[in-house]
């Protein structure tokens, strides 16, 4: 009997903390919002802190953070939006920005700007136009990444090659990668490779390939696939030419090696945006980095940015878009600036110490010039579908299953079907 | 004669072949306990034992969670996953009695539905579910994830009605003449009968609901006190990943199986005599 | 087959008291899976806006759409490969467990343990194992003078994940397997051997046809997890953001629902999937119906 009777007051205590879920309820006049974004755990903190601050400032107005991985972001956004329930603010990546606007799942912040004359004109105009539509802005860009070249100094002084430099072509990158792989333990097994990146998405190498080879990715109205057209074959002839003269591993066998190779200690060179910067410094690389090879075209490189936006459903829209707004003002700019994941929107912080005095010696400069010779990564309706296509279509041919002309070939038919059903 | 040395060479095959498996199902964790001991420079070294040895991997873990962050996450996911496994048992031993052993007329038609809902993957039915957990308020609380398993479920049921359905009918004639209630026989004749397969799904359960990431990341808030452990681990693995930092997610992975674990060894006792018991009985 | 009490007057009451956890379950379940999948399986839902009515149309375009082709014939062959491999594996260690030989708790532990840890978790250790230049097993190959082999690429990888799988899934039928075979009464055993039949005749006509029940349940239960296989797949063999060298029928499912915003897809995929899962049940019943002894 005494069994039962502990049994069943063990499970009394369970089932009475069960209510410890409940919503506390909120206190009277203070507003409670929802901010969710996808980052590494680092960025809780931060983010914290800023939330802080806007408490500090706003005492009727409570902001509730949520941090994910990559993953677990969107399998609940899109769960919670289906639901009825979005989240108030949400994080946004700008190429994804159009399949959520145009599905009319955001809120127009058009009003918002309008109501604060010369609220845009801090910014970094190549970072607003994402989020612009005729209707007016839809979101507004939170921080920006451009893409510029990675390099490992101790590599480098090691094997007594000399640094990337701005005057580097893409084959002057090929032919350094090539010095750079080495065996360096003597088994027989390649433990360094010259170059790495992702080939998967456009924005860490191919996009900028291209446009630097003088090919584009699509057409102005989002109807053709044009990566396959003149010159646009050029550049994934070199792109292929990279795995194939054994500088970068293949995707199948990269994953053994982790997901960033430049991270892990297996690669030389590498093309990311600044979010990586942290990873690195942490992992004890030293590191600098360099402006994008150039191309028979001229320069080229890609700027994208992470954005906010409101719910359309929101119930305290004035609320969410005071956060926004303290998160865009220089004191939260400034915080997320230490950050260091990515590059403040804001000019004037971008070009403080805030932002040019980072821990890691790396020289920050590089990001903000670059812009000079950016362009924006594509926004369209279909983005993440199109991109699957070309990325998983094309893996076959860097594994060496495949050829690259009739793959391509392949691939850009089926992007541009994908466009077409998402007209 | 030759019976016993049948009995031998039998015994021996027997020892070879489990041995031989048994490796093979232990190969993985012993690798993963040694990379997660291992200093990142040797983490694909061929070698079992590390050398040298650390334990940096596992504060390396910690050092991003916030304080008592492991604890709570290791709470929410206990406390679910236990309640689960009483919510099924409760019902769908009832659920398997009546389907076994009670002649009635909706029942083929009620069993084929049962095992129909077996057949929509959770991704799926993930988002209807969800509406209808909207619409009752619950979104936000452990409810989604504790009471479904108090209305019944299609495996626990289907497997206790196998079970069931090989417990002698002579046994439920002669308590029937007895006087028993079809609740007598069901308490006093099939349950305790059934310690083997109930021990069985208990462990179902439990796994399943302390390794399900969809629902918890789903219903619950994104906060690592009120969240499982494999939301939270799932946070953090991204980044390890990334890295190829295959020494702390080796860690990291340990210690999210490392509770089931020690629950399994517990409990497994209790289970094992379950099993042996009801042999002898019979 | 038909068998069972009938219940006595009053006791219809107890009857469906007991039912009535379940049926509530149910009456769930019906409607927030399978009414609600097969209605969307009617819309384009993108998730955001109300759901637009499609008919038949997202059926006809499973026909056409090549990358659910190729997932729902990835999943066909795993699953032919994963049943029958786990079923009898697991059969035959509870099996040989069964013996009376010594060691049996040690084995009965070891063998359950993969079952007991998450996917998750074991999936990122075989993805060092099966490292093409870092991983164990080529090096065992290769001190054993054999060729490494990739065993993630894309002619071996789904050789490699059934074989994750099933070794994540012996514990789960050995102990299904060991529970049902404990419940076959000695004396059968005893009636045997009195007519002289060695350990192996025993198996044939006393053990087999008594395990039928539990191999029953453990070839539908393996199948549904075979159509349903999702977790070792998507760890082990995912490229990038996006596809899998191995898509199967949940990956496509699920892409479409949360990444392409097609519900309408993913539920009219979904109810194909279910479509074969119950046509495969059907055959498992009129199997059972023919070969499965209860008593």
């Amino acid at each position: 009997m005494n069994k039962h009777l502990v049994f069943f007051v063990v499970v009394s205590l369970f089932l009475a903390s069960c209510g410890g879920g409940a919503k506390p309820a909120a206190q009277e006049g203070v507003v409670e919002i929802n901010f969710t974004m996808w980052g590494a755990p680092e960025e809780l903190a931060v983010w914290q802190a800023i939330v802080d601050d806007f408490h500090k400032a706003n005492p009727n107005i409570r902001v509730k953070v949520n941090v994910s991985d990559w993953d677990s972001y969107w399998t609940k956004l899109n769960t919670l939006i289906a639901g009825g329930t979005p989240p108030d603010v949400f994080a946004m990546d700008a190429p994804l920005f159009l399949d959520w606007q145009s599905r009319g799942a955001l809120l127009n912040l058009q009003p918002y700007i309008d109501a604060n004359p010369g609220f845009l004109d801090g910014f970094y105009p190549q970072t607003l136009t994402a989020y612009k539509t005729p209707n007016g802005y839809y979101g507004l860009p939170r921080d920006f990444q451009t893409i510029v070249l990675f390099y490992n100094k101790d590599m480098f002084d090691a094997a007594g090659v000399n640094y990337p430099n701005a005057d580097w072509t893409y084959e002057d990158l090929l032919a350094t990668a090539k010095k750079m792989t080495l065996d360096t333990d003597n088994d027989g097994k390649i433990d360094q490779y010259g170059f790495w990146s992702d080939t998967w998405d456009m924005e860490l190498l191919w996009s900028s390939v291209i446009w630097a080879y003088g090919g584009e990715i699509i057409n102005a109205d989002h109807t053709k696939t044009l990566i396959g057209e003149g010159s646009a074959r050029d550049a994934w002839a070199f792109i292929d030419s990279l795995y194939k003269q054994g500088v970068m591993p293949t995707p199948t066998t990269s994953g053994e090696f982790g997901l960033d190779l430049f991270q892990s200690g297996m690669a030389a060179m590498t093309t990311i945006g600044h979010w990586a910067v942290p990873g690195y410094v942490q992992s004890g690389i030293n590191f600098d980095v360099a402006f994008m090879p150039k191309g028979p075209a001229g320069r080229a490189t890609s700027v994208n940015s992470a954005g906010f936006v409101i719910a359309k459903g929101c119930k305290h829209p004035d609320a969410a878009f005071a956060f926004i707004n303290f998160a865009l003002s220089e004191a939260g700019q400034k915080r997320l600036a230490e950050l260091g994941f990515a590059i403040p929107v804001l000019k004037s912080v971008a070009e403080s110490d805030a932002y040019l005095k980072q821990p890691g010696n790396l020289n920050q400069q590089v990001f903000l010039d670059s812009l000079a010779f950016a362009r924006m990564k594509p926004v369209f309706k279909g983005y993440e579908e199109w991109a699957s296509m070309v990325g998983d279509g094309l893996i076959p041919v860097f594994d060496g299953e495949a050829e690259l002309n009739a793959t391509l070939d392949e691939v850009i038919a089926a992007a541009d079907e994908v466009l077409a059903k998402n007209k | 004669m030759s019976k016993s040395i049948n009995k031998i060479v039998l015994d021996i095959l027997s020892y070879a072949v489990l041995l031989f498996g048994a490796l093979t199902m232990l190969f993985p964790f012993v690798w993963m306990i040694s990379v997660s001991f291992r200093v990142p420079a040797q983490q694909f070294s061929r070698n079992i034992i590390p050398n040298p040895f650390t334990v940096q991997n596992y504060f390396d873990l910690f050092r991003d969670l916030p304080d008592n962050a492991f604890f709570y996450l290791t709470f929410n996911s206990f406390k679910i996953s236990i309640l689960s496994v009483i919510g099924q048992i409760l019902t769908c031993a009832m659920a398997a009695f009546v389907f076994a052993v009670v002649k009635f007329k909706a029942r083929e038609f009620l069993f084929a539905l049962l095992l129909a809902t077996l057949m929509i993957p959770p991704q799926v039915s993930l988002i209807p579910n969800f509406i209808i957990f909207k619409y009752l308020g619950w979104i936000g609380t452990q409810l989604p994830l504790i009471v479904p398993a108090f209305w019944g479920g299609a495996f626990g049921t289907f497997l206790l009605r196998q079970y069931f359905l090989t417990i002698p009918r002579d046994l439920v004639d002669a308590a029937r003449m007895d006087g028993a209630s079809l609740f007598d026989i069901f308490w006093r004749i099939y349950l305790p009968l059934s310690k083997p397969a109930i021990a069985a799904l208990s462990i179902f359960v439990f796994k399943d609901a302390w390794n399900d990431l969809l629902h918890p990341l789903v219903y619950l808030p994104t906060d690592l006190q009120k969240t499982t452990l494999t939301v939270g681990l799932a946070f953090f693995q991204q980044q390890l990943q990334m890295g190829g930092k295959f020494t702390v997610l080796m860690a990291g992975a340990f210690l999210s199986i490392l509770p089931l674990l020690i629950l399994f060894f517990i409990a497994q006792k209790q289970f094992i005599e379950g099993i042996a018991l009801s042999g002898m009985k019979r | 087959m038909v068998y069972g009490l009938k219940p006595l007057g009053r006791e219809k009451f107890w009857l469906w008291l007991m039912l009535i956890p379940t049926l509530i379950g149910l009456a769930f379940g019906t409607a927030g899976s399978l009414l609600a999948t097969l209605g969307l399986s009617l819309f384009n839902w993108d998730l955001i806006n109300p759901p637009r009515w499609a008919g038949m149309e997202n059926y006809v375009q499973l026909f056409e759409n090549k990358d659910y082709i190729e997932a729902f014939v990835n999943t066909l062959k795993f699953s032919a490969l994963y049943v029958p491999g786990v079923v009898t594996l697991s059969l035959m260690v509870a099996i040989l467990l069964n013996r009376k030989i010594r060691g049996v708790h040690f084995f009965r532990t070891v063998y359950f343990l993969p079952t007991v840890t998450s996917a998750v978790a074991t999936a990122l250790v075989w993805n060092m194992i099966y490292g093409k230049e870092t991983g164990i097993l080529n090096f065992l190959l290769e001190s054993l003078g054999f060729a490494p082999i990739c065993w993630l690429c894309t002619d071996n990888a789904m050789m490699s994940v059934v074989i994750v799988n099933i070794w994540g899934a012996i514990g789960e039928g050995m102990i299904i397997f060991l529970a049902g075979l404990t419940a076959i009464p000695r004396d059968y055993y005893e009636a045997a051997s009195l007519d002289g039949a060695n350990e192996l005749r025993q198996f044939f006509s006393v053990t087999l046809p008594l395990i039928t029940p539990s191999i029953f349940f453990q070839i539908i239960i393996s199948a549904i997890n075979a159509f349903q296989a999702y977790d070792y797949i998507y760890m082990l063999t995912r490229r990038g953001q996006g596809d899998s060298s191995v898509p199967v029928a949940v990956y496509s499912i699920y892409r479409n629902a949360f990444h392409f915003f097609r519900m309408g897809d993913a539920s009219a995929q979904t109810i194909q999937l279910a479509l074969l899962v119950a046509l495969f049940m059907m055959i498992m019943f009129w199997w059972e119906r023919h070969y499965v002894v209860y008593e």
